[in-house]
């Protein structure tokens, strides 16, 4: 018999409380082994780990890269499946390979089967993709299944051909489907964060609310605690509540910290919407067990008869290169707004002599306003500014051609009251140009009706043999 | 009094990659009553701040945390060209100085 199988009839047979292990947020930048042997040691029942997010943007999506180091990823792998045959308990990690698409998810395949081969690992692995197929995407758009939410424009029969990629986020069904199929190993691509712990004690008839609360928290390892920090954090679920407590003695997951956690990258406290229902936390309570353990309950769970997935696409927009240079002389930045637009003309000219306009140049001025939406009127001219210039233009070579042609033109642009008529830019090394390669923007963000949303993500069953 | 004097976090964020949220904790309970009383993390005030409508802006106090959450619509699409904060963390630093 697999792992799960083992933890399911094990806890069918005398019923106990469950101990899971978050054992990290974000698998690939690195487990803490303390908290992780610390873990280890409290003999979880199953371990999980989260691997991906929205968060990092389109362009890991578009590109099918992971956004995690290829040997960070690799040791943070091994560490968890070793960890996990050892106990002979399940391990289940979503969102593979940083964004859950088929490249992502068969990289992580890849060094996974690589690992299982030098350490001599045998186990049963459920592999379940979240590649969503473009003609059924097409049919549901033109049946009306495709909605948009949070004001994205409405998706287009073309968003859905030119996407690179398109991933749905998978619900809690389809784990609990791994977990019953006897595996060791569930491998899932893009997942909603809360099926990677919710799906076992779900299956053993645990309170959904309470499994559902438990995972959304624990996916994030000890951030709910603190200090918030990346250890594995342990939650003890039973009949009536969960307590959390993080594996770093440091850490202290007291009812504030724990209950502030709800409010993490959410845009409302008490809801969290999840692909089979809505997971209401507004009667949810915090008590503390001591002074780094708390106590949560009370959170209720409400099925949905009207189930959607939401789906993520990125479209390949251009090749990107950058003009990297700062400036110190108060004139230049203080003429900055005037000076970058009328250089933009400038190279326009120069390399639209024989053609249309092809590219996208934008300025950032690190020191007046490269990250704020507004900027105080009052504030004080900074005595130094780095330049940013962006350029995504149809081609590497069109787009580099661009940001060098700037380069020179920027560093010897003629302005009134110039006094430094040698150069306006400080370069910190050269060339101060770079290509960044492809650049994507997500074009699906929508959610798609579904009546059976287990049915769009195929499950495979591998038999590793070390 | 400022707003970074008396919270304990200030924080921003994305809520998916067209959504911003705000959130600002308090040590204690008289101290997030102070400001959940006031006007100065109103739709309005927030408004301003971060040069959209107050019909943009949402406010949820939870007092559970002892927090209020800001939630804003992005300007431009986490990722977009023209995006200047990709995870919308540095999207914070305009609530650090408001006067209570």
């Amino acid at each position: 018999m697999s792992a799960s199988g083992r933890i399911l009839s094990e806890v069918r047979r005398a019923r106990r409380p469950l101990r899971l292990l978050g054992a990290s947020g974000q698998l690939g930048y690195g487990i803490p082994t303390p908290g992780f042997n610390t873990g280890l040691a409290r003999q979880p029942d199953l371990i999980g780990c989260d691997m991906g997010s929205i968060d990092i943007g389109p362009t890991y999506l578009g590109k099918g890269e992971m956004a995690t180091a290829p040997e960070a990823t690799r040791r943070d792998l091994r560490k968890v499946l070793l960890a996990a045959r050892s106990l002979d308990v399940p391990l289940v990690i979503g969102s593979a390979g940083s964004a859950g698409a088929a490249p992502h998810l068969d990289a992580t395949l890849a060094i996974i089967r690589d690992i299982a081969r030098a350490d001599g690992l045998r186990f049963r692995m459920a592999v379940i993709r979240a590649d969503l197929s473009r003609p059924m995407l097409l049919e549901a758009s033109r049946a009306g299944r495709i909605v948009s939410f949070d004001d994205m424009p409405d998706l287009t029969d073309d968003d859905i051909t030119e996407a690179a990629h398109i991933v749905g986020q998978m619900g809690t069904g389809v784990f609990r489907r791994a977990l019953e199929a006897d595996v060791d190993v569930v491998i899932a691509g893009r997942a909603c964060d809360t099926g990677i712990f919710a799906a076992l004690p779900m299956l053993l008839g645990f309170d959904a609310g309470l499994a559902m609360h438990m995972a959304k928290i624990i996916e994030c390892a000890s951030l709910c605690c603190v200090p918030g920090g990346r250890d594995p954090i342990i939650a003890e679920l039973d009949d009536d509540g969960f307590v959390l407590e993080s594996t770093n003695p440091e850490r202290r997951a007291t009812p504030t910290s724990v209950a502030a956690h709800s409010l993490y990258e959410q845009a409302d406290p008490f809801t969290v919407h999840e692909p089979e229902g809505m997971l209401d936390l507004s009667n949810a309570r915090y008590e503390a067990v001591d002074d780094r353990r708390t106590r949560v309950s009370g959170a209720v769970w409400h099925d949905t008869d009207r189930p959607t997935i939401k789906m993520e696409g990125a479209r390949l927009i251009g090749e990107r290169a950058v003009l990297l240079a700062g400036a110190a002389d108060p004139r230049f930045i203080a003429q900055s707004k005037e000076i970058l637009p009328k250089l933009s003309d400038l190279v326009r000219d120069l390399v639209c002599e024989d053609q249309a306009q092809d590219y996208t140049l934008r300025w950032r001025v690190y020191g007046v306003d490269g990250v704020r939406m507004v900027v105080p009127a009052s504030e004080a001219p900074p005595g130094e500014v780095f330049i940013m210039g962006e350029c995504i233009a149809p081609t590497r070579e069109r787009a580099s051609e661009v940001v060098r042609t700037c380069k020179q033109y920027l560093l010897h642009f003629g302005y009134p009251g110039r006094l430094s008529t040698a150069g306006n830019l400080a370069f910190p090394f050269t060339p101060p140009e770079v290509s960044l390669g492809p650049a994507y923007r997500f074009n699906v963000y929508h959610l798609l009706k579904v009546d059976d949303p287990d049915a769009l993500f195929p499950m495979e069953i591998e038999t590793i043999q070390g | 009094m400022k707003l970074s004097d008396l919270a304990q976090v200030i924080r921003s964020k994305n809520a998916g990659p067209r959504r911003l949220t705000l959130d600002v904790m308090f040590a204690t309970d008289a101290d997030y009553q102070r400001v959940a009383q006031s006007p100065a993390l109103g739709p309005e005030a927030v408004g301003r701040l971060y040069g959209v409508p107050p019909e943009a802006v949402t406010v949820i106090p939870y007092p559970a945390g002892r927090a209020i959450k800001i939630v804003l619509a992005r300007r431009i699409m986490a990722g977009d060209p023209g995006d200047v904060d990709v995870y919308g963390a540095q999207q914070h630093a305009p609530l650090l100085g408001i006067e209570l």
